[in-house]
């Protein structure tokens, strides 16, 4: 018989042997340089992203462990048994062997239910839902645009926030929250499955039609002043990547002047009709009513704006020039209701009129 | 008494050799063809893939005309991928090679066979058709409606109606397929082969079979009735008309789980055919590998909500851990591998090469998978593209190198001509490189909060310079089939002859010529294992 595999020549161990510690090396340097912190999730926000944060750190850990384990096992078998010229018999012809077979899998066993029970309890604690928290908001998600309409103790709708991004420059847009205060999200959806996410939450939530999903969260005291990027998580249609939204955490103070302030816009009369040309435009599934729009040159004009589509579906008419510059942007209306767009005179020319959330709602409007 | 020949002697008929390929029921050619129209489908899912990569590159749309457009390509990419190349694929492996392996001369049911094929293109055809007759579908591989229902923002226009027809028409070439294999291998085993004796491909087809039977009626009955809503005014799955949104999702992952076991199973059958072999040790655990098997297909339907955590309409402490204890039987097989080359005297042909890739990869893809399990970890992960690397760990890293492993392995057989080495090694290669270029970036991006499916992204999200490495390494992949495809075109025809038993074998397909008889076998070894033709060459040395 040949040599028994204990007794082959050294070479090939001190390959693999090697190649494993390289490997074990390799590893543990990502890690302790830096490199490895892009496997780990954004910086936590809320309490309950720490909660799961905590989580993905114990759950990464056993993922690293059995990684590496188990890679190291491959290369070491495939390195160090490789078959020379001399192996002209047969290896030990092993068939298997039950003991191994119930410590391989009891102790995955044992890992997985230790896994599941800290998930389970991680679940219940972000699960909580209390019957009166600090700060409600009805988030509705639209085809393409989110609308955040923020609700009294009771329930009642005091102000919506039509325009979900924040604005660097003007300061104004998405949906401010009070920093260190439980908010508790409530989401609709009038027409297709959306999805609220926000990474630095740790969390996303299915805005699901028919039917009223519900969460809170508490953003750090520590982030006030913060701006959170938020998106559409689940497939929407055409517009889906451009459902973009904005958390911005403030201090409890700054949110109430916050708030203060967009109640008393939403209760602003809206500004007169100018004299001169008032045009009416209708829009009802997803199309406006009119496609070829004529007003006079140096002239500003008004467009009498009527949305009726259902609520949560937002449009507006705005305007760009031959070139593609927007020159008219004018703030969306919600489906059910209706506005009055103040433009500025244009010079004579050809331009299209369209909807900043809708690509296909376009129509040609003649300045001259 | 003399006897004579008959003259004129009776003549035989002759076919054309394209009308024998076209009207064949041998389920060698059958299977040949399956691999073939898979491959020309995977060549164009690919083609798909490197457009959607070529668009992410760099922030901005660019490279598209819209939106639009980038959702059809990923549309059709998965479902081109999943259901026109993979599980056709391994079914057609498997119709190759399950009565060579098994001692049959033929499938129990040839003329079915040939049907389940022929459904297979017919189907492939409807779906790209769409590309020409107004746009394909555009919802995701998953459909889920109302996106999918008909509207002026949702689904409008025939290419979603053209992909529920054609997703019909696989299943039911894949029920009908799962049939043939179940009576085949239950009925028309050679006289030895227990069912304790069949080769591990045999038994992952054979619980693949049942998943697929099991499950592929119920998607086709959530793909009527999308039909019925989108075309005759029904309301299965409309929330404003009385249906349900989430019924869907229930039932199209009560049948897309199980698929994912179904493009899986069977790719863990050719690996598990490849590591002995070339290992020249029996598999380590037969039988516990066969219960782990079987362990994987009776979990695998009671996990698909897992697709589902962040709806807020399951029961999350079940089906999570549901989904955690389906690890168990997927590691039992990892370590029973692992320890089929441990202390085996190991040659590193192509095939053996592909089938350490798949073990490298598919532990990532099992790993990077139970952090999904965990509901909370899910609820930052899901459907960003933490969940496309996880899912092209299992179906490319897994999957894929199984099927290399697979084609590499028994084209010899198939043709009687080895391929060449170095070409099969280069193909590895780059292929190895460009996949972890593409897929390991996708865990950092969905980690930072990339979700999936957008055309675009913000320029100053973080995302750039590891959205242009995925995309190199897309193109590294596409390189990579150039050498097989080369190797392929020359080997077939000037390769070196392979003989019968090329790779010294344990099954039987190695006991008859390369390519086999119409008729498979003139004769067969006694069948005393899992492996009569090891028993064959060694005798008693080998126990």
């Amino acid at each position: 018989m040949s040599t028994s595999p204990r007794k082959r020549p050294a070479p090939d161990a001190l390959v693999a042997g090697l190649v494993v510690v390289i490997l074990i090396a390799l590893v543990a340097a990502v890690f302790l340089t830096g490199w490895g912190s892009s496997l780990y999730p954004p910086n936590a926000a809320t309490a309950e992203a720490h909660d799961v944060r905590g989580l993905y750190d114990i759950v990464f850990a056993f993922a690293l462990a059995i990684f590496v384990v188990v890679e190291a096992l491959i290369i070491w078998s495939v390195l160090r048994y490789r078959r020379k010229p001399s192996d002209t018999a047969l290896p030990a012809q092993t068939h298997g062997n039950n003991l191994v077979e119930v410590i391989w899998t009891v102790i995955p066993t044992a890992i997985v239910l230790f896994l599941f029970v800290i998930s389970w309890q991680t679940l219940n604690r972000i699960s909580t839902v209390s019957a009166t928290p600090d700060i409600r908001i009805h988030a509705i998600a639209g085809q393409f645009q989110w609308q955040f309409e923020y609700l009294d103790a009771s329930g009642t709708k005091v102000a919506t926030q039509l325009a979900p991004l924040y604005d660097v420059a003007t300061g104004e847009g998405g949906m401010a929250v009070p920093a260190g205060e439980t908010v508790q999200v409530t989401l609709d959806s009038p027409d297709v499955i959306h999805a609220f996410y926000v990474p630095r939450f740790l969390f996303k939530r299915d805005v699901v039609p028919g039917q009223t999903n519900k969460f809170e969260f508490t953003v750090d005291a520590s982030e006030a002043g913060q701006v959170f990027r938020g998106q559409c998580a689940e497939l929407c249609g055409t517009g889906h990547r451009r459902m973009l939204f904005s958390v911005i955490a403030l201090s409890p103070a700054d949110y109430d002047t916050w708030l203060t302030a967009l109640i008393v816009k939403a209760n602003a009369t809206p500004a007169p009709l100018p004299s001169g040309t008032t045009l009416n435009v209708v829009a009802e599934g997803v199309k406006y009513d009119i496609a070829q729009l004529e007003v006079p040159a140096d002239a500003p004009f008004a467009i009498a704006f009527t949305n009726k589509d259902p609520a949560g579906l937002t449009h507006d008419i705005d305007i760009r020039d031959s070139n593609g510059t927007v020159v008219a942007n004018q703030e969306v209306v919600n489906g059910g209701t209706s506005a009055n767009y103040v433009y500025e005179p244009l010079p004579a020319g050809t331009y299209t009129f369209f909807c900043s959330i809708h690509a296909n709602m376009t129509g040609t409007l003649t300045v001259k | 008494m003399a006897t004579h020949a008959l003259t004129p002697a009776a003549s035989t008929y002759r076919r054309g050799r394209l009308y024998d390929w076209l009207t064949t029921t041998d389920h060698k050619k059958i299977g040949i063809m399956y691999v073939i129209n898979s491959f020309v489908f995977f060549l164009i899912g690919g083609v798909l893939a490197l457009v959607v990569r070529t668009e992410l590159a760099q922030p901005g749309l660019q490279f598209l005309r819209d939106e639009h457009v980038y959702n059809e390509m990923f549309t059709m990419h998965a479902t081109i991928m999943i259901f026109v190349f993979v599980i056709p694929m391994l079914a057609g492996l498997g119709n190759y090679i399950v009565p060579l392996m098994i001692g049959a001369p033929d499938m129990a049911f040839p003329r079915i066979n040939a049907l389940s094929l022929w459904m297979l293109p017919l189907a492939g055809i409807l779906l790209i058709s769409s590309f020409f007759t107004g746009g394909t579908a555009a919802a995701g591989w998953t459909s889920y409606p109302p996106l999918s229902l008909d509207g002026p923002l949702n689904s409008p226009g025939s290419g979603q109606d053209l992909w529920i027809v054609s997703l019909i028409l696989i299943g039911t070439s894949s029920i009908l397929g799962s049939i043939n294999f179940l009576v085949t291998i239950f009925k028309m085993r050679a006289p030895g082969m227990t069912l304790f004796r069949m080769p591990i491909m045999v038994w992952t087809v054979l619980v693949t079979s049942v998943l697929v039977l099991m499950a592929t009626p119920v998607i086709t009955s959530a793909l009527v009735m999308l039909f019925i809503d989108r075309n005759y005014g029904g309301h299965f799955f409309d929330p404003f008309g009385g249906g349900s949104a989430i019924l869907y999702q229930n039932i199209f992952w009560f049948y897309s789980h199980p698929a994912v076991y179904v493009m899986i199973l069977p790719a863990m059958g050719v690996i598990s055919e490849v590591l002995p072999v070339f290992s020249r040790k029996p598999l380590f655990g037969y039988k516990a590998f066969i219960f782990a098997t079987a362990a994987i297909g009776a979990l695998g339907f009671s996990v698909w909500a897992h697709h589902m955590f962040t709806t807020g309409s399951v029961f999350l402490p079940f089906f999570s851990l549901l989904t955690f204890l389906i690890a168990v039987p997927t590691g039992v097989k990892m370590f029973n591998w692992v320890f089929t080359m441990f202390r085996g005297q190991l040659t590193f042909s192509t095939p053996l090469i592909f089938a350490i890739g798949f073990l490298t990869m598919f532990l990532i893809g099992g790993i990077n998978g139970a952090f999904s399990a965990s509901v909370p970890v899910d609820f930052a992960l899901h459907d960003t593209y933490w969940v496309v690397a996880h899912i092209h760990y299992v179906l490319f890293g897994g999957s894929v190198f199984g099927i290399f492993a697979g084609l590499y392995y028994w084209f010899p057989k198939m043709f009687g001509r080895m391929l060449d080495e170095g070409l099969g090694k280069l193909h590895f290669v780059i292929m190895f490189v460009g996949f972890n270029l593409t897929f390991f970036p996708m865990h950092q991006l969905g980690l930072e909060g990339m979700p999936r499916r957008i055309a675009d992204y913000a320029g100053d999200a973080g995302w750039n310079d590891l959205n242009l490495l995925a995309t190199v390494g897309g193109f590294l992949i596409a390189t990579s089939i150039l050498p097989f495809i080369w190797n392929v075109f020359v080997s077939i025809r000037n390769g070196k002859i392979a003989g019968d038993d090329p790779w010294e074998g344990n099954t039987l397909e190695w006991a008859t010529t390369s390519p086999p008889p119409p008729y498979n076998f003139d004769s067969l070894p006694e069948i005393r294992s899992e492996r009569p033709v090891f028993d064959a060459r060694h005798g008693r040395a080998g126990h």
